[in-house]
């Protein structure tokens, strides 16, 4: 796992949505959640 | 992304069941995983935000205004054996616009295709109509109902 107290690394992917998101768009604006999940149709 | 993170399990092909917070500055404040075959408490992972979001003192935006919703008077037209308005149908339920978009199949009822045509030129569907505003594309019906429900990011 990547160590706590770290530096984010970066990522460009697209939402459920459609639109695509960067973790660069939330500096300064948001905190961030990322939810990790080996498999589709499985619990969140 | 998960390599990158550390949180792919190469043995297995697949992506470990993890959770990572990362503040505002854009450093990882937590990581935890419950392995594959296990569950996120949610109500820890809540408090746990709510913990990390109070002890942050760096710059947060406010929050992005709320989004504009449908028109009042939006109305959704499908037909059958029609993927473009299964799309649409999916989207509606998606987006929770189930109470908020009324659906017409103009499969059953002629009197709702022959009003389409009046109103938006053509006896298509999907196609939503809001007054004399008529979506004939399925791409611009669900772009419309993410812009009108979704907040910007």
């Amino acid at each position: 796992m990547i160590p706590v107290d770290s530096p984010a690394p970066s990522f460009t992917l697209n939402d459920h949505l459609g639109r695509t998101v960067s973790l660069t768009r939330f500096r300064d604006r948001r905190h961030v959640l990322l939810l990790f999940y080996p498999l589709d149709y499985t619990p969140t | 992304m998960a390599d990158r993170y550390g949180l792919y399990l190469a043995d297995k092909g697949i992506t470990d069941r993890a959770t990572v917070i990362i503040d505002a500055g854009g450093t990882v404040r937590h990581v935890s995983s419950v392995t594959p075959a296990g569950k996120r408490d949610i109500a820890e992972l809540a408090a746990l935000c709510e913990q990390l979001d109070a002890a942050y003192d760096g710059p947060v935006a406010d929050p992005p205004p709320a989004p504009p919703g449908l028109p009042d008077n939006a109305s959704l037209y499908v037909k059958d054996h029609c993927m473009f308005s299964r799309w649409a149908l999916f989207a509606r339920r998606n987006l929770h616009l189930e109470d908020g978009l009324p659906v017409t199949n103009v499969s059953r009822d002629p009197a709702a295709l022959e009003h389409l045509r009046t109103v938006g030129g053509k006896p298509q569907a999907p196609a939503l109509v809001c007054g004399s505003d008529v979506l004939y594309e399925s791409k611009d019906i669900v772009d419309l109902m993410v812009r009108a429900t979704q907040p910007a990011l």
